[in-house]
């Protein structure tokens, strides 16, 4: 339990530590989100090179491509476990708030360098550059604390299933919903260079939203991770 | 077999009323033709009991991770399957609506044609999951689980829709009371109205009780054979 214990931070940091040393002997997941993203990226280039599309509509594809990319990669933080059938020792090793914790930390590292990559080569090849970076900042930061922490426990479901991938993108699709509908919303206002009273309402939900879900991820992980 | 009987007849006679009583539409005011309004009395309904059945499910779902008893597991899926039948009863209906009195099948900056969507897409993903676990125990968590975050981000949604889009619904808010409780309609279009309301929430509590019980007998058998 979090409180009172020195060494649940250390915990939950070994776990994400074992899963970043893991990913860079394997490359499981990083390489197909990557690869995912940059598909995207160019279809979409391709698509809008022809004509030019306002910036609502950029920021709407700049979400689409996050979204996708990111439902390509952020299940195997569970399916690798049980894939390689070392779920049941990491039960053993430690209880489930440390695991989900540590699991939830890596799956934002992980959307954090996918951001890094996109982000600039959207500039470059999209020619669409925020006229606000503060609340571009504010978009990808909460945007991406909104995706690992709802979509974590999803994987956890996801992981237990026959057939994994689609499902995991078709059970995230109604939960993210509210989060793409409110970042696509700050996006918008950050490439048109809004002032901060346009992105109050999207804000304060996002943030709601962000620390609701995992919360709720949180009381509910028990439940998935014991079956 | 009394309560079928019941349903018969109630819902013959908010049929046959639906269609034969004269429309309390005045044409200068409405929007289509004064026939629209009655689908009213089918479309209300069904909405209501999809809202019923989603309500009901989650219910269940949460009472089930508290006492891990297989029968909620039922009266949740049970509540499921038919809070979609209802759903895309009430989608059908409401998109026939909207046509006639607003002009389009589909309107994506309508906040309630929006959220049944979504109400839709979840009931899809959830069977989509079931039907993806083969375990009984596993298939009855997971979809519990699974069913509450989807509540949850539900709530954001309906909190969301009229905060980024403001007024936009189309829908009226007075058709069944008006701002201070008292009902708008006439009589006969009300006895005809709560009727339906009854029947369809009376028909929704049948098809739900021998769901149910046909479910236990299957369970039974399924042990036995073991």
């Amino acid at each position: 339990m979090p409180s009172g214990n020195v060494n649940w931070v250390s915990k939950v940091l070994a776990v994400t530590e074992k899963d970043i040393v893991s990913e860079f002997r394997t490359r499981y997941a990083i390489n197909a989100i990557l690869m995912f993203a940059l598909v995207t990226l160019t279809v979409i280039s391709f698509a809008v090179g022809a004509f030019s599309p306002t910036k609502e509509v950029m920021a709407a594809l700049f979400w689409i491509i996050l979204f996708f990319a990111a439902m390509s990669g952020l299940a195997q933080v569970f399916i690798k476990e049980e894939e390689s059938g070392t779920a049941l020792a990491l039960k053993l090793a430690s209880d489930g708030t440390v695991i989900f914790f540590g699991k939830l930390l890596f799956n934002l590292a992980l959307l954090f360098a996918l951001t890094v990559i996109v982000v600039p080569l959207f500039i470059i090849l999209l020619k669409t550059e925020p006229a606000n970076w503060l609340f571009f900042l504010y978009a990808i930061l909460l945007g991406n604390i909104g995706l690992a922490g709802a979509t974590t426990i999803i994987a956890a479901i996801v992981s237990k299933a026959t057939i994994k991938g689609a499902l995991f993108t078709v059970l995230s699709f109604p939960v993210l919903m509210p989060l793409l509908i409110a970042v696509i919303e700050i996006t918008k206002s950050a490439f048109l260079g809004g002032v901060f009273k346009d992105i109050a309402a999207p804000m304060q939900l996002l943030v709601a939203y962000d620390v609701v879900m995992i919360i709720l991820s949180y009381l509910l992980f028990d439940f998935v991770w014991r079956q | 077999m009394i309560w079928k009987l019941l349903i018969f007849l109630a819902m013959s006679f908010v049929v046959v009323m639906a269609f034969v009583t004269p429309s309390p539409m005045n044409p200068a005011n409405t929007l289509g033709p004064v026939d629209v309004y009655r689908i009213f009395y089918f479309h209300v309904p069904q909405s209501w009991v999809a809202t019923l059945a989603f309500l009901m499910s989650m219910f269940f779902s949460i009472r089930f991770l508290q006492t891990r008893n297989m029968a909620f597991d039922i009266k949740a899926v049970t509540a499921n399957r038919l809070g979609l039948m209802f759903a895309i009863l009430a989608t059908v209906t409401g998109s026939i609506f909207a046509k006639m009195t607003w002009g389009e099948f589909w309107n994506w900056s309508e906040i309630r044609e929006v959220s049944i969507f979504i109400l839709l897409i979840i009931y899809g993903a959830y069977f989509a999951l079931r039907s993806a676990l083969p375990d009984p125990d596993q298939r009855a968590t997971l979809s519990a689980v699974l069913s509450i975050i989807f509540a949850v981000s539900a709530v954001f949604l309906i909190f969301i829709l009229p905060r980024i889009y403001p007024s936009f619904s189309q829908h009226p808010t007075d058709s069944v009371v008006d701002k201070s409780g008292k009902l708008t309609m006439g009589g006969t279009v009300s006895l005809i109205f709560f009727t339906s309301l009854a029947v369809f929430t009376a028909l929704f509590v049948w098809i739900y009780d021998l769901s149910i019980r046909l479910q236990n007998i299957y369970e039974k058998r399924l042990l036995e054979d073991k």
